[in-house]
């Protein structure tokens, strides 16, 4: 039988399916899940709820606002047009 | 960063002058920044003080969540008792128009949704979302749980409005 109740599980899940949680008590959650339908079903539920979240609320960057903000700096730094240093690609 | 942008103010040209004002902070405080520490969550704590700064004034709105009633599992629960399968419960969800997502997301009061929105859209760390948000890790943790139970609220009033469950 699982060492951990499903009360105890229920109540981390959300760390555990955020990857918060230490290693130890990753693999307890886990097998907990494989051995309880129950909680596996939940588990599952709110796993999909965040993928949900995740891709609909996702918004693609508008192509011109690279150029423009390359612009910007350009006029503030009066550089010659570097690529911002690193954080670019975090647009 | 865009996406966080939007989802902050709301609109795509705030979205867009929040993005570009938060370069350009970034880059006149470049020397600041400590090299071989997390550039990713240095912008987003740029991005986020500046949208506090700039953009929250025009927006009243409340700061805090009423989820005394919100039981946890409440969505779960709540489609549970329209006798759903677990896997249509997901299937309905995925089935509501992005911009219904969106809108649920976005009335979240500001703090709430900001840390919903840097865990699960942007995929930030609980210590990551420390940082960008200058709050202590419990702090976090209590946002993203209250947070996402104020968003299942809102979901379960999308998924009735639009009348995919008996009522």
């Amino acid at each position: 039988m699982s060492e951990i109740s499903c009360d105890e599980v229920l109540s981390e899940i959300e760390h555990y399916l955020h990857g918060e949680l230490d290693p130890n008590r990753t693999v307890l959650l886990g097998e907990h899940l494989a051995d309880c339908p129950p909680c596996f079903e939940r588990a599952e539920f709110q796993r999909k709820l965040k993928e949900i979240v995740r891709v609909k609320c996702h918004a693609q960057t508008p192509e011109h606002l690279v150029a423009k903000i390359r612009q910007a700096i350009r006029v503030e730094f009066d550089v010659g047009g570097p690529e911002p240093p690193e954080g670019g690609h975090l647009l | 960063m865009y996406s966080a942008a939007y989802r902050l103010t709301r609109n795509a040209a705030d979205a867009e002058d929040l993005i570009q004002e938060t370069f350009l902070r970034a880059f006149r405080s470049f020397h600041q920044f400590e090299p071989g520490t997390n550039l990713k969550a240095w912008l987003y704590r740029i991005l986020t003080n500046t949208f506090i700064n700039s953009y929250r004034k025009k927006q009243r709105e409340p700061q805090t969540v009423s989820d005394d009633e919100v039981e946890d599992w409440y969505l779960y629960s709540k489609m549970a008792e329209e006798g759903m399968e677990p896997s249509a419960e997901a299937a309905v969800l995925e089935s509501l128009p992005d911009e219904d997502v969106q809108e649920a997301l976005s009335s979240l009061p500001e703090q709430f949704r900001m840390a919903v929105l840097l865990a699960d859209v942007e995929g930030f760390s609980y210590k990551e979302i420390a940082e960008i948000m200058g709050v202590p890790i419990g702090t976090v943790m209590s946002r993203l749980h209250r947070g996402r139970k104020a968003l299942e609220k809102g979901l379960w009033d999308v998924v009735r409005e639009r009348g995919l469950v008996r009522d």
